[in-house]
């Protein structure tokens, strides 16, 4: 059995404040592969851990811009090439007549890109993830709080590591196992 | 949020408005007055003009009074800390009402020059509506005539009012130990105030100025300047709280997620807005009837069609998009940048609701451009003196606590 190459080191804290501070204090010393795991979400936390750029947003609108042509094209291929008729006397291409289903597929792809980019970002699904080996860890979607230092972290020391984290005052330490 | 009121302690900071409001106040009742003293020359050379420029710039200031109750109300059924942080801003906005209603009485004695159902019905200009009116003679006999119009309009008045003081006296109660909470009353009056304020604004813009052309009727034409107001109310009071933000205490009140809810809420008034502009567009064409379709014939031609243009553009695409931005919706010092244009931009909008009506091709008049600023004038001035008259936040109002702790960030 090969030995198992470390993932990380893994603090636990018992509130959201302690983990907020602990996130805050490691991501000053100059870590920047760090996450935090809560049972709830912590408005503060993306800012502390240093998580300022999401591209969800950019993703909701491509796919909006994308729904948005797709509806107005469909509805102009139908309508003038595909299948002309004459309503009321107007011309093929009355824009008009074509708002609400463009601004509905506007919406619709706006509204798929943000959930399939929120999960395809999250790198979702995963059915392994190491955090896992470490049994005290069930309790993040419940009562604990959790902050840990990736092994790929420039910074990352297995040694020093352990004692930055053990000067925030942790319930307990682990290091995690890949 | 805490249920029990704290124990009453003095605010730690100093919540008056700073001196820089006065200032306002000073010089734009100085605008105002030199303003006034244009447009009254205009009053004596061209009435007319006159009268159509001062309808334009009414509906306009009207609308920021009028929506800054609205949100007020609003911000009463949901609470929320964007709400605590401008509803002085609101409140003192809304204040404003006596003169607004001051401001109407011209319009009742320039009704004749404006209103088709107050002329002579032989002296009609446009044929469509002489013979609207001649063919449905009760429009004038049961509706459409100066005692009604004047009759309505207190009752529009009187209901505006009573909602407006009864939020200002609970407000007030705030500005004074010990701490209360009236959430429950402002709740009792909010409720039926907010379905009042949608019935009576609706039926005023009938009268005021659907009734430009009385062969026209449009069921969503109210809502479309419901939306308006609120939009604008909210423009002026980001306005107002980028204003404030440079001092004590806005600077360390205002905080980035409620800057954030402003934007959020400017979209959503904005897209609101376009929404119900666009449905009673769609139909009118889709039905392609005379007697709707002549409305946006007048407006989609000669020239008008630009300012049609304008709208759709600068009304709603590019404040619309901008405000999908974060970054513009969190920083009030970028979106008041949005909110300033989109009060331009919604003078523009109600000017082309109602010069149409008189005009056949585009045409500006000096009243178009200088009532604004002296109506404006007047009512800022009047509007500063609400706002320095009492504190910025009603520190003695339970849901006001959380606000005025140090931010823990």
């Amino acid at each position: 059995m090969p030995t198992p190459t470390i993932y990380g080191t893994m603090a636990e804290f018992k509130s959201a404040q302690q983990l907020l501070v602990a996130a805050q204090a490691t991501h000053d010393a100059g870590y920047q592969k760090i996450d935090a795991y809560s049972p709830f979400p912590i408005e503060e936390m993306a800012e502390a851990i240093g998580f300022h750029k999401n591209r969800v947003a950019l993703i909701t609108l491509l796919g909006a811009i994308t729904g948005g042509c797709l509806g107005y094209l469909m509805q102009y291929y139908i309508a003038v090439i595909s299948y002309p008729t004459n309503v009321g006397g107007r011309p093929y291409h009355s824009w008009p007549s074509f708002i609400i289903v463009t601004f509905e597929m506007t919406i619709l792809f706006g509204a798929i890109s943000a959930v399939v980019g929120m999960i395809a970002l999250n790198g979702l699904p995963m059915p392994y993830h190491p955090v896992f080996n470490v049994p005290e860890f069930v309790r993040a979607s419940k009562d604990r709080f959790f902050l840990i230092v990736f092994a790929t972290d420039p910074k990352y020391d297995p040694q020093a590591t352990r004692q930055f984290l053990e000067a925030l005052q942790p319930e307990s330490i682990a290091e995690v196992p890949s | 949020m805490t249920t029990t009121p704290r124990l009453p302690h003095a605010p730690e900071i100093d919540l008056t408005a700073p001196p820089i409001i006065r200032t306002i106040g000073q010089r734009a009742l100085i605008v105002g007055v030199i303003g006034t003293v244009v447009a009254l020359y205009i009053a004596f050379t061209n009435p007319t003009v006159f009268f159509r420029g001062y309808l334009v710039s009414y509906m306009d200031w009207l609308g920021i009074c009028l929506g800054s109750l609205a949100i007020v109300m609003v911000r009463h059924m949901t609470g929320g800390k964007w709400g605590t942080v401008i509803r002085r801003i609101l409140g003192a906005s809304m204040r404003t009402l006596p003169l607004m209603a001051l401001l109407f009485i011209p319009l009742v004695f320039a009704a004749k020059r404006l209103y088709p159902w107050a002329m002579p019905i032989d002296s009609i200009a446009d044929p469509i509506i002489r013979e609207h009116l001649q063919k449905h003679t009760f429009i004038l006999r049961d509706y459409l005539n100066l005692n009604a119009f004047v009759v309505r309009a207190i009752i529009y008045f009187g209901i505006w009012f009573i909602l407006q003081t009864a939020l200002s006296r609970l407000s007030a109660r705030h500005n004074s130990p010990p701490v209360s909470d009236t959430s429950a009353s402002s709740k009792r009056i909010s409720a039926p105030g907010l379905i009042l304020y949608a019935l009576t604004v609706s039926f005023a813009v009938i009268d005021w100025v659907m009734s430009l052309d009385p062969s026209w009727v449009s069921t969503i034409y109210g809502l479309i300047f419901v939306a308006g107001q609120l939009i604008t109310a909210l423009a002026f009071a980001i306005v107002i709280e980028r204003v404030l933000f440079n001092y004590r205490p806005m600077n360390v009140l205002l905080r980035p997620s409620f800057v954030h809810d402003h934007g959020n809420l400017m979209l959503a008034f904005i897209m609101v807005w376009a929404y119900f502009s666009f449905s009673q567009f769609l139909i009118m064409w889709a039905g392609n009837l005379p007697d709707e379709i002549t409305w946006y014939f007048r407006r989609l031609h000669h020239g008008w069609e630009y300012v049609g243009l304008f709208l759709v553009l600068f009304h709603f695409f590019i404040p619309f998009f901008l405000l999908l931005f974060r970054p513009n919706k969190r920083d009030v010092r970028r979106l008041v940048w949005i909110a300033a244009w989109m009060l331009v931009a919604h003078y523009v909008e109600i000017f082309w609701h109602i010069e149409p009506s008189f005009s056949q091709s585009f045409t500006v008049t000096l009243a178009d451009l200088v009532i604004p600023f002296a109506m404006g004038g007047l009512w800022v001035a009047y509007f500063c003196r609400n706002l320095s008259s009492q504190p910025l936040i009603p520190a003695y109002d339970a849901t006001a606590q959380d606000i005025l702790e140090p931010a823990h960030e």
